[in-house]
């Protein structure tokens, strides 16, 4: 990967706002001090996906003309900051989505694949762009991939239209058989990430007396060696080789412990009462995942198909799904790009919070690529046409930014996982319905 | 060991003795089997890789592998096949006969034990147990440790490996139990959470919480130190993220429990109509004080006056799917306790009485030291099942002083603790040849103490007691009295039920359970307090088998079972009520009794939309009858389901499987078992008719024994010939036993175990003391 060097002053000016950027959580999770200490020498591709239900109001999300991206939508507006490492991308379509359903809204947004309409466990998807890519970038890091959502119970059952529930549940599959499942406690997460033990000098005591446990471990079994068979020896070996790579694992853990410590907050107990609170505790693991690479591929459900949350605090006190069957009604639209707009505006906070932490020599942000969007286009129909999609970061990764890639017709969303893939070294010849890779998005440098 | 010669074995003794005879006896053995079995079992063809063309039947020592193979099937009635011309019962049986006396005879005076693996880790079921025996503590294997692979129907088989993710998870567990066991004040906070499965249903009363209440769950749980904890109780929310049940405008009241005590109450209330539910659950949340130890931690709903449920649907017992069947009250979702704070260590918990067999003085450093090793000793010789020497105590005994040095005794003791669980000693099973082996390859006897482990493993699937220890330290236990006065006391113990949860569980596919998920539509009254119901029906029953001694064709055939009311309900038996299960006697006629009948059974054997007649017989002949069929052909498509009418008959639709000739060499048997099933649907439930198509034919058949219709026949069928229920029996449990799969050269035990045990009413305990005193079990093959 070549990494094109860019100067960003808008970056160095949000370094200096960070403070005031800062929410109540992020300001105790991220200690800044040692955010700045850490030079990688080589920053490292990261993917993410945050996924919407029941799509958006497009009068109020799709920004006037396209190539350059000019006056962003009121939608759209919360992402002024972070413009410049904006590409929005209009008329993407899932055509192996159920017309109308919202199951397949969820299934088909990083699959691309067609569902196959069961209420049983004989389910069949396909492998989704996410757990693709996590095999490709996935494997050197602590965990392969994060899947997290903001519904704590998964549903069970029937869930609509004669869908298994795990359609809606999952937006990532393993393999087309194999839904994962997501997290939203936020801090079952939390230990996902960081383990077990609070505080950074309570993780580096336990990592040590993991080493010293292992080593106690490692001599008992070279005794008991001794005493056994020839054939039975080559088995310890294989018990040798095992300690050995555990022994490297507590080795990266504790280097990582040294230069990038946990952040130094009371691990989560609960889960936030409200919805803000939530998310933005969700984006904040993201982006700790991110910053301690332990993970390099995030999925981000941000509210399930068909929920009746309520957003009062926007002024929008009616449940999101007989909103969003707006039958064109203005208020409803009105509302519908409330939520939008709202929902946008955790995403951008996120991203900005990104661009605030260095990395190599860039920032975190420039180093990641994160896409946004929804399998629904107009909610009032449940189409899978015309879909809202965002993609944000990658500058350091060659992504051009500050575009509005606006197809004359509908395209397959496909495509643009298909381009987002290729650019983290899972070359294929197509992935679910695409027929192209998406043009212009990232420079054209050689991989 | 007591030897019971039996009438018929001695006459089969006296029959192979002569060499006239045998010469005799040899050539019409030839003959049948060149007349009924080299048609396709010759040199050209080897028909399933088998000749018998040239192969020496007068001695049948020199190819016991192939004539096991040929036992099996003469035993079984399973070759010649149905389309083909049986040999005269008389002819096969004398064939069989005389194949049985020759490979037993060898057996025993040259016995061949085979070899389990030299290392064997514990699994998980044995890694909780034998924390639970070491240290009075109970955790959650499935939360520390990954599942384990099966091998040969079981878990305890492949367990040689040792992966890096393994081991990872072995050391996080030894610091997790140890620091739960000791209590030591310098653990930070913990948390964790407690989930129910999305389908319970939660409209009555659940076993385990008060009268008067519905709902919720009770679970154990430990709290490491006393302290106060934080729990949260979340609700189940339904798919647009409201909470489930909230129908009337009523209020609900929930309450947390200690130990069967009230903590706390909260009121649930509605909120208007079209409100978020975000906060309806926001305020059950609270931190009190509660004791270092073992604690029942209870969240229940109060039960209102019962009022018949209105419902636009048939009446249905399951209740959590909004769109088919609803919740008609709130129910829990999820409990999270985060604690200690404000903690003060532990002073008196079942793990520490345990544990501390001295106290310290914490002035007096030398006399500490002296504690220190005395609980490492106790709790060492326990873990590693065999005596420690002192230097064996100085690694240890070093992470004791590092412990002590950084905080306390306490502290100490608990690194220590984690030490030890991570010894070799403790994890792997060690068996090794003795030194003074001189015959390489030849049988020798085990060890005492490897015989108590093996013992307590078996039985237990836990590490032995002091009781077996002390008698295999004392070199005693091999001693047959005393080895069958140590079984029979174990199998009294409580934790002999592991044969019912642990072996019966997989022997049974029990665990499948967990997989089973009904198609909602064609089974929407099936929910996880049906499934969970199933399971305890079926080890409930097993363990009464085993516990009254009865004998085992009981478990084909018994005329009591064990029941709640959930159960009892969708079985259609009246007057059983509560969530409580109990011993229910059984009419003649009654559609309920063995295994066979039972819905768990009939469930993991069946698919999500309909029965599975082949899954059905596949089961009943692997693991009742004995007689595994091979595996499917390659390249063999299975039947489609859209090419055969779904609403035909499913003897109909799987007609294909007898006409066509390649699926009918195997399906001929498999088939007419399953049939016999076919009364009871795809989740254990009686049917008479099958869909539209009339009434149910549930006539079927069993090789060698003949045709009969429906599950009372298929018993009598299996019944007619106990040695093969017995003997599959038995060669299940030797697997688990052995934790290794079985060989042809174990089949001579396993018949002189069914041999004996007949004797005896096939009694449990004669099973199992069979397997205790056989060859495989008190034996091992060296390198």
């Amino acid at each position: 990967m070549i990494i094109t060097k860019k100067a960003l002053p808008r970056r160095t000016f949000l370094r200096g706002l960070q403070a005031t950027l800062a929410l109540p959580l992020l300001d105790a999770m991220i200690p800044a001090a040692t955010a700045l200490a850490k030079t990688a020498a080589k920053p490292v591709p990261r993917l993410g996906y945050v996924f919407i239900p029941m799509g958006c109001h497009h009068d109020k999300w799709i920004p006037e003309g396209q190539g350059r991206l000019g006056q962003l939508s009121p939608s759209l507006s919360p992402l002024e900051p972070v413009r410049d490492q904006l590409t929005v991308v209009t008329n993407l379509e899932l055509e192996m989505s159920y017309p109308g359903t919202h199951d397949t809204s969820n299934s088909g947004f990083l699959s691309a694949a067609f569902a196959k309409h069961t209420e049983s466990s004989d389910y069949h998807l396909g492998t989704t762009a996410d757990q693709l890519a996590a095999k490709q970038i996935g494997q050197d890091t602590q965990l392969p991939s994060l899947e997290l959502c903001m519904d704590l119970d998964p549903l069970a059952g029937v869930c609509n239209n004669g869908y298994a529930c795990v359609y809606q549940n999952s937006l990532s599959w393993s393999s087309p058989t194999a839904p994962l499942p997501s997290e939203a406690h936020p801090r079952m997460v939390f230990e996902r990430l960081f383990g077990e033990g609070g505080t950074p000098e309570e993780r580096r005591a336990a990592l040590q007396n993991r080493a010293s446990l292992l080593d106690s471990f490692s001599a008992d079994v070279q005794q008991l060696k001794a005493k056994l068979t020839a054939g039975d020896r080559t088995r310890v070996d294989q018990y040798l080789d095992s300690i050995r790579e555990v022994e490297r694992q507590i080795q990266r853990a504790e280097h990582g412990a040294m230069t990038n410590p946990e952040p130094d907050m009371d691990r989560p107990t609960g889960v936030p009462v409200s919805f803000a609170d939530h998310a933005r505790l969700m984006f904040d693991l993201q982006a700790l995942a991110l910053q301690g690479d332990l993970t390099r591929v995030i999925t981000f459900q941000l509210t399930r198909e068909l929920n009746n949350r309520t957003y009062p605090e926007i002024g929008v006190p009616d449940p999101h799904h007989p909103t969003s069957h707006h039958g064109n009604d203005p208020e409803k639209l009105e509302k519908i790009a409330k939520i939008n707009t709202y929902h946008v505006s955790f995403f951008s906070e996120f991203l900005q919070k990104l661009a605030a932490t260095p990395d190599g020599d860039g920032s975190l942000l420039d180093h990641t690529v994160y896409l946004y969007g929804s399998g629904i286009g107009n909610p009032s129909i449940h189409d899978h046409e015309n879909l809202p999609i965002l993609v944000a970061g990658g500058a350091g990764c060659g992504m051009k930014g500050g575009q509005h890639i606006r197809y004359a017709e509908q395209t397959p969303l496909a495509n643009l996982h298909l381009t987002l893939l290729d650019r983290v070294g899972v070359h294929l010849e197509s992935f679910g319905d695409s027929n192209a890779k998406v043009e212009n998005l990232f420079d054209e440098v050689t991989v | 060991m007591p030897i019971r010669k039996t009438a018929l074995s001695l006459a089969i003794t006296t029959c192979v003795v002569g060499p006239v005879a045998a010469q005799e006896a040899s050539t019409s053995h030839r003959q049948l089997l060149d007349r009924y079995c080299v048609t396709c079992h010759n040199d050209r063809l080897e028909t399933a890789g088998l000749s018998l063309e040239n192969i020496d039947v007068g001695n049948p020592r020199e190819h016991a592998e192939v004539w096991e193979k040929v036992v099996r099937k003469l035993r079984t009635g399973t070759m010649p096949p149905p389309n083909r011309t049986p040999p005269p019962v008389e002819d096969s049986f004398a064939l069989r006969t005389w194949l049985e006396s020759n490979l037993d005879a060898v057996a025993e005076t040259q016995p061949f034990a085979g070899r389990t693996e030299s290392l064997r880790r514990l699994n998980r079921t044995e890694y909780q147990n034998a924390v639970r025996d070491l240290l009075a503590l109970d955790i959650d294997g499935g939360a520390l440790l990954p599942p384990d692979e099966a091998g040969h129907g079981f878990d305890n088989v492949n367990v040689g490996d040792l992966s890096p993710a393994l081991l990872d998870r072995y050391i996080s567990a030894a610091q997790r139990v140890s620091r739960l066991a000791v209590g030591t004040t310098l653990t930070s906070v913990q948390s964790d959470v407690i989930r129910l499965p999305a389908d319970v249903t939660q409209e009555d009363h659940m076993e385990g919480l008060p009268i008067g209440t519905r709902g919720g769950v009770v679970v154990p749980y430990t709290f490491a130190q006393n302290g106060e904890y934080d729990i949260q109780i979340r609700l189940a929310r339904n798919r647009e993220g409201r909470v489930g049940g909230l129908r009337q405008p009523e209020d609900h009241t929930l309450e947390l429990l200690i130990d069967r005590e009230r903590v706390e109450l909260f009121t649930i209330e509605k909120p208007p109509e079209e409100d978020d539910h975000a906060l309806v659950d926001a305020h059950l949340r609270t931190r009190i004080e509660v004791t270092a130890g073992p604690h029942d931690v209870g969240v229940t709903f109060f039960k209102r006056t019962a009022s018949l449920l209105e419902t636009e649907r048939q009446p249905l017992q399951s209740h959590f799917n909004e769109t088919r069947h609803p919740r008609q009250t709130p129910a829990v979702y999820e409990i999270s306790i985060a604690g200690p704070y404000n903690a003060t260590g532990a002073a008196d918990t079942p793990s520490r009485r345990r544990l501390f067999v001295c106290e310290p003085t914490e002035t007096n450093q030398s006399l500490d030291e002296n504690c220190a090793e005395q609980i490492l000793m106790t709790v060492m010789r326990r873990a590693y099942r065999r005596p420690v020497s002192e230097d064996e105590l100085n690694g240890p005994m070093g992470f004791f002083r590092e412990g002590q040095a950084e905080g306390d005794f306490d502290a100490g003791i608990g690194k220590a603790l984690s030490a030890v669980l991570m010894s070799p000693s403790f994890l792997f099973r060690v068996e090794s040849d003795p030194e003074e082996i001189v015959d390489g390859g030849a049988a020798y006897r085990i060890s005492d103490l490897e015989l108590a482990s093996r013992l307590s493993f078996f039985l237990w699937s836990s590490i032995p007691d002091d009781e077996l220890l002390d008698a295999a330290i004392r070199g005693v236990l091999s001693d047959s009295d005393e080895l069958e006065r140590q079984t029979r006391r174990m199998l009294a113990d409580s934790r002999s039920f592991n044969l019912a949860s642990n072996f019966a569980g997989q022997w049974l596919r029990l665990r499948n359970l967990e997989a089973v998920t009904p198609n909602a539509r064609l089974y929407p009254d099936f929910d996880d307090n049906l499934r969970q119901a199933f399971r305890a029906e079926t080890e409930m029953f097993f363990d009464s088998v085993l516990r009254e001694d009865r004998s085992v064709v009981d478990l084909l055939s018994a005329d009591y079972t064990f029941l709640n009311e959930r159960l009892a309900k969708h079985y259609g038996i009246p007057n059983i009520y509560g969530s409580r299960f109990r011993r229910v006697s059984l009419d003649p006629g009654s559609k309920r009794g063995g295994l066979l009948r039972h819905g768990s059974i009939l469930s993991v054997t069946s698919y999500a939309t309909r029965t599975s007649p082949v899954i059905r017989g596949v089961w009943v002949l692997d693991n009742i009858f004995g007689a595994p069929p091979p595996p499917p052909l390659p390249n063999v498509p299975s039947l489609e389901e859209n090419a055969v009418a779904a609403n035909l008959p499913m003897r109909e639709r799987l007609a294909a499987h007898r006409t066509n000739a390649v699926c009918a060499s195997c399906h001929r048997t498999i088939d007419p078992v399953g049939f016999a099933l076919e009364n009871f649907d795809a989740i254990g439930r009686w049917r008479e008719h099958e869909g539209d198509n009339g009434l149910m034919d549930a006539s079927g058949g069993l090789p060698g024994v003949g045709d009969f219709v429906g599950v009372a026949g298929l018993e009598e069928g299996l019944l007619s010939r106990p040695d093969l229920f017995v003997g599959t029996l038995t060669e299940k449990l030797l697997t688990f036993a052995l934790g290794r799969g079985i060989e042809f050269y174990d089949a001579p035990a396993i018949r002189k175990i069914v041999r004996d045990v007949e004797f005896e009413e096939y009694r449990f305990s004669s099973v199992i003391l069979g397997i205790v005193n056989s060859v495989p079990f008190q034996m091992r093959n060296s390198t």
